[in-house]
């Protein structure tokens, strides 16, 4: 679909739900985000121009099969949340309008800082940036944490039983991904998952959980008395699980963009403590374990799932054949998180 | 490598084909393009990894297999691990190097069935190997151009 057609149909799209013709002008697609389909407008009626951002399902990638409407029903829920997540008013399957299924937010002020370090080696952040953002980011994950799933009718993510489901879950889905890309479990994957299977935990806090909250995800905007955090984005593995998995991901050594941070921006363990500072609970050292290896094993997966989109040609997206050679970097981390490296067994 | 270089190829040139081609506006950067896609295709049936670093891979993952069966003596995961080991092929050197990770995996699996207090030596074993193939792995790749490819 050319751009001028696409702009044409979210025009009409966006008009009839605003009930009056509208123009999409600065229509873009992002290079940002790594699995759905993103295009960021300008909506103009009359002398009013807003900022949106339309989300649609790709035909392959590394999170297939895919399904946008239980991440818009959140979003759209969480609407009027004081969490800094994008006003999320619109959803459709229909295929006429841009062939696979899409939602529209409204676009947040912002840049997204990428998890990769500057020409010079340096973090995307500097000392007085990390000091102003990290603390707003160990908040924000409180509060998105804090979040009375029930009551927001949350129910249809699937909440797991209090005890080892969560952490079991989590391990099966992403397992499922990995023999669904039919490619084989390199010997570093395998001890993995086998560590996990035997270590995964038990919680009785069950919450909402982001899945993919780290640098990266974050829309931040720059101001006079210092970095200000003004979106979260990306909720397409939003579920219902154990918290700590989210603080893992966002403490994992894949996000550190060369740093020794938690997303660029606080020592994991103070991170970590931040967090459980703002949201009353505990980080507790075994259940963070399990995570930190389980988001080896989540990343993985989703790179076997996007290599195997690209080797059987559902994808044309080069930036899937990338992870072919990235994945040693991959097992470099998680042999020093699990104690390989130095050849001892952890 | 986890897909074929064949397969890689075949892939480079369908993206600059068809994701890449029609954004390109200038006839000469046009020709540019058709010249890489054309060879990239000749490429295709004559290039394959080099056999070097699936022999050093395979030479690597047997002494490990072979260390883990010996320090697992008379136990059945011993057997297991020497069955995989044996039947691994010959060659060629990617089919050899593949069959050895495969045997890793089931060496890995019949270790973690072990009591804990059993399968050290072996376990050491094998993780000496991993640690060294990462790095070996690591070794031919080049600096990252992850920021580049995201902001475009």
């Amino acid at each position: 679909m050319a751009d001028d057609d696409l702009g044409a149909r979210l025009a009409r799209f966006v008009g009839e739900r605003l009930g009056a013709p509208v123009r999409v002008t600065h229509l873009e697609r992002s290079t940002e985000g790594f699995s759905q389909e993103t295009f960021v407008f300008d909506v103009e009626a009359g002398r009013e121009r807003r900022g949106y951002v339309a989300k649609r399902e790709p035909v392959a990638g590394l999170l297939e099969p895919y399904d946008l409407e239980p991440e818009f029903r959140v979003l759209h829920a969480l609407s009027d949340d004081p969490l800094p997540s994008p006003p999320t008013p619109w959803f459709t399957r229909d295929p006429a309008v841009l062939e696979r299924p899409f939602y529209v937010m409204e676009r947040l002020p912002g840049e997204v800082p990428i998890p990769a370090a500057r020409a010079d080696g340096s973090g995307p952040f500097d000392d007085a940036e990390r000091a102003a953002l990290g603390p707003q980011v160990a908040r924000a994950l409180a509060r998105l944490h804090a979040i009375d799933w029930r009551a927001r009718g949350f129910q249809f993510l699937g909440a797991p039983r209090p005890g080892r489901e969560a952490a079991e879950r989590e391990l099966a889905r992403w397992e499922e991904r990995i023999r669904r890309s039919g490619l084989p479990v390199s010997p570093p994957l395998a001890e993995a998952l086998l560590w996990c299977r035997r270590h995964a935990p038990a919680t009785d806090a069950i919450t909402l959980v982001h899945g993919d909250y780290r640098l990266g995800n974050f829309l931040v905007v720059h101001e006079a008395g210092g970095p200000r955090l003004t979106g979260i984005l990306d909720w397409e593995l939003v579920h219902l699980g154990d918290p700590l998995e989210d603080v893992a991901w966002c403490a994992s050594p894949l996000w550190r963009a060369g740093t020794p941070y938690a997303s660029a921006l606080l020592p994991p363990e103070e991170f970590a403590a931040r967090w459980a500072e703002a949201s009353g609970r505990a980080a507790d050292p075994e259940r963070l374990r399990f995570y930190e290896v389980l988001a080896f094993v989540k990343m993985i997966a989703i790179m076997l799932s996007g290599l195997d989109a690209f080797r059987s040609g559902r994808t044309t997206d080069l930036r899937m054949a990338i992870f072919d050679h990235q994945l040693p970097f991959l097992h470099l981390l998680l042999g020093m998180t699990r104690g390989w490296l130095a050849g001892a067994p952890a | 490598m986890t897909i074929p270089v064949e397969a890689l190829i075949d892939g480079l040139a369908r993206t600059l084909t068809d994701a890449v081609l029609p954004d390109v506006t200038s006839r000469f950067a046009r020709g540019q393009l058709f010249a890489v896609v054309d060879v990239l295709r000749n490429l295709r049936d004559r290039l394959e990894v080099k056999a070097a670093l699936h022999e050093a891979e395979a030479a690597s993952a047997t002494a490990a297999l072979e260390r883990a069966a010996a320090a697992l003596g008379r136990d059945a995961a011993a057997a297991r691990i020497a069955g995989a080991l044996a039947a691994a092929p010959a060659g060629p050197p990617a089919e050899r190097a593949a069959a050895l990770r495969a045997a890793l995996v089931t060496a890995l699996e019949a270790i973690d069935a072990l009591p804990p207090e059993a399968g050290g030596a072996a376990r050491a074993a094998i993780a000496e190997h991993l640690a060294a193939q990462t790095m070996r792995d690591l070794a031919v790749l080049k600096p990252s151009l992850f920021g580049e490819i995201s902001k475009g």
